[in-house]
């Protein structure tokens, strides 16, 4: 029990004035409702302002798109040769010196994966799609594609899906290019949080498969 | 009792009014920009501008041996290069996508981006002029770069005003005014540059 407590008690056990009466000091405590409200109301402004300020810290990218794969710790090394990547298209790695030009560029024939990962170390997005795709979903993507800085589309024959969106370290494979987390893709990844080089440049390089 | 209460609940009162105050304060000055209003839009689109007008000084510095050419271009590539990343920070401040799959311009009135691509902004050299001008060399080069990159700071100028008179935002409105003053500076240079190669001006 605290001093001031003490001291409390001792005043109520004290008969004067009109407390003369004596009372139970545990049936006796009043509310303080001054108290709850000061502090419900200090609680309430706290509450507000921390969630204001998360809602504003709140990064675009959204990491929540189903189906999508992450790759950590890819090597960024240059190389000459051919790489062996790890999964088919590759979402990062070893590359080319020279990166394909990502200025929103359809390509009608595969291109060189060296060259393609180098371009999503710069911030590019990747949209291989299987040879065979319908006209119509071809047409979408190419639409999205050429109003897209920092995307390009290549067809890609060993694809085990229609579509595959890659970015450095993150991939998701589509069925259907009318799929709403191709946007998703594109807005959460193109220049987004994951690239490893930002401000690299989108052409100026390789320009052809 | 209720002579205690009293103070209690108008200091409550007073702290509710000043956080509200302060909220809403914070929210009408700060006021991060949505992802689809002009200043977004303008710094997405105007560092994709900004990217091009990078790349034709870059072929022209490899394709003129011109002391005069070679250094505005060199000036066009730091600043523009600067410029893009101010306006990516910028974007990555408001939390904000660096893309729009909807398409480019379309906080820009009259200039909607009727999916035509990059190409739906205003000054932009079409593929087959950038080719064209890597094949060039000598005074051909600088005439056609000089043609080129007066068309693309006008129509940079333009997106610049636009934004001017469509965002109050601090930032933007003095990067866009840089912008609009640098770049007509520019085109008087260049049309000077015209004028001596006994070209007609652009």
């Amino acid at each position: 029990m605290s001093k001031s407590a003490r001291n409390r008690n001792a005043r109520n056990t004290n008969p004067r004035g009109k407390n003369a009466r004596p009372k139970n000091a545990l049936t006796e405590t009043q509310v303080p409702w001054g108290t709850i409200a000061f502090f419900t109301v200090i609680g309430l402004v706290a509450f507000v302002a921390i969630g204001y300020a998360f809602m504003q810290s709140r990064s675009s990218a959204d990491e929540s798109i189903a189906g999508l794969v992450t790759k950590d710790d890819l090597s960024r090394d240059h190389v000459t040769g051919t790489v062996k990547y790890e999964t088919d298209p590759p979402m990062g790695g070893e590359h080319d010196g020279a990166w394909q030009n990502c200025n929103g560029r359809v390509y009608d024939a595969p291109l060189r994966n060296e060259n393609a990962v180098h371009s999503l170390e710069h911030g590019a997005v990747w949209i291989a799609y299987r040879p065979g795709l319908p006209a119509d979903q071809l047409e979408a993507l190419q639409t999205r594609v050429t109003g897209t800085d920092y995307t390009f589309m290549s067809p890609y024959p060993s694809l085990d899906a229609p579509i595959a969106l890659s970015a450095w370290g993150k991939q998701l494979k589509l069925q259907d290019a009318a799929d709403p987390r191709v946007d998703e893709f594109l807005r959460a990844f193109v220049k987004g949080p994951q690239t490893p080089e930002p401000g690299a440049p989108c052409d100026g390089a390789k320009d052809t498969p | 009792m209720t002579r205690g209460r009293r103070p209690t609940v108008v200091l409550a009162a007073l702290i509710l009014l000043a956080g509200l105050t302060l909220i809403a304060v914070n929210m009408l000055r700060s006021g991060a920009p949505g992802t689809n209003g002009p200043e977004a839009g303008f710094a997405r689109d105007m560092s994709t501008h900004h990217a091009q007008a990078v790349r034709m000084s870059f072929i022209v510095r490899d394709r003129t041996d011109d002391r005069d050419v070679r250094l505005l271009a060199y000036d066009i590539i730091n600043t523009q290069q600067a410029q893009i990343g101010m306006m990516t920070a910028w974007l990555d401040e408001w939390g904000l996508p660096k893309t729009d799959p909807a398409g480019p311009m379309r906080w820009m009135a009259g200039h909607a981006g009727h999916g035509g691509g990059a190409g739906a902004m205003p000054g932009m050299a079409t593929r087959d002029q950038l080719a064209d001008l890597e094949k060039a060399s000598g005074e051909d080069a600088e005439v056609r770069f000089l043609r080129l990159m007066i068309a693309h700071h006008r129509g940079g100028v333009d997106m610049a005003e636009a934004v001017l008179t469509l965002s109050g935002h601090d930032r933007v409105q003095r990067l866009a005014r840089t912008m609009v003053d640098g770049q007509r500076a520019e085109i008087g240079q260049m049309n000077a540059m015209l004028r001596e190669r006994g070209a007609p001006e652009a």
